[in-house]
């Protein structure tokens, strides 16, 4: 069985460009989210280092197209460029650059970044993910 | 009063440390696709999961990388860190409700990167769960202070 609302392997088309909604980075995103994962941060005011990466996600699911069928997160490069502080607002930049395909599902690679107000890239990298084939080849019958 | 902050100079290529486990709950998996806005029915979806490979909800990967992050500021004292520069990341395995993890890290090199204040750590990391089995690994790349000469 298969989630019917979704962007399966065979939908995703190299190259395309998503830009997501913005997010404003609250004082509540960083208390949530040092309270969730025990990170203990020297300066209160600054955003933990991986709060944006956590949102990178997450900020694609507020886009009009359906979300990617991931059955699987495979890894992730990322490279903090600069720090973002309380008050900065946010918004995501992805693109799928790598799709290869396997018998019942298929790996996709995607380009992400974020992008402060001012249109600067303060993080960035690559996901890898195995998504959902909508029609699997049958897997060999046993013998 | 001393700094009680380990400073580029004090820490050695094959350092190894063990944080303590934490157990990973619905709690966290719900407050994480609250915090991150990401739904993946992988994640939320109790009764879609039981039909999947994975039997039931797991958590999000992203949250388990945050949550070791976490747990190496309680595996050895901390770092005087400038920057979290970068990490090359692998999801192994599922981390499920319930489970207990912890993060095993190693030193893997120091690196002088042409300034006097700074230098560049490279720590290898291995989050396992209560079996001992693998789920996530990597590398983290950490800008460290050095001690003023």
């Amino acid at each position: 069985m298969s989630p019917s609302h979704g962007m399966y392997f065979e939908d995703v088309e190299i190259g395309d460009e998503d830009l997501t909604p913005a997010m404003t980075l609250t004082e509540a995103h960083a208390a949530l989210y040092r309270g969730l994962t025990g990170d203990a941060p020297d300066d209160p005011t600054a955003i933990p280092d991986l709060l944006p990466l956590c949102l990178s996600t997450g900020l694609g699911w507020r886009m009009a197209r359906p979300p990617l069928v991931v059955l699987a997160f495979m890894g992730v490069e990322w490279a903090i460029h600069r720090p973002l502080r309380i008050g900065d607002t946010v918004h995501g930049r992805a693109r799928a650059v790598v799709k290869r395909s396997m018998r019942e599902a298929g790996v996709i690679i995607e380009d992400h970044e974020i992008l402060d107000q001012r249109g600067d890239v303060v993080q960035g990298g690559r996901f890898t993910f195995l998504v959902a084939k909508r029609t699997p080849a049958r897997p060999a019958a046993s013998a | 009063m001393t700094d009680p902050r380990r400073y580029y100079d004090e820490i050695e290529v094959g350092e190894e440390y063990e944080s303590p486990g934490r157990t990973i709950t619905e709690t966290d998996i719900v407050l994480f696709a609250g915090l991150s806005g990401d739904y993946n029915v992988l994640h939320t979806d109790a009764e879609f999961m039981k039909t999947s490979i994975f039997g039931e909800r797991i958590a999000h990967g992203l949250l388990g990388l945050a949550i070791q992050s976490g747990l190496f500021s309680r595996a050895t004292g901390a770092y005087a860190t400038l920057a979290f520069v970068g990490l090359r990341w692998k999801f192994k395995a599922p981390i499920k409700i319930g489970d207990t993890i912890r993060l095993r890290a190693r030193v893997r090199t120091k690196r002088d990167i042409g300034k006097p204040d700074r230098g560049l750590v490279t720590v290898e990391r291995t989050v396992v769960n209560q079996r001992g089995e693998v789920v996530q690994e990597g590398e983290t790349d950490l800008l460290v202070e050095r001690r003023s000469p």
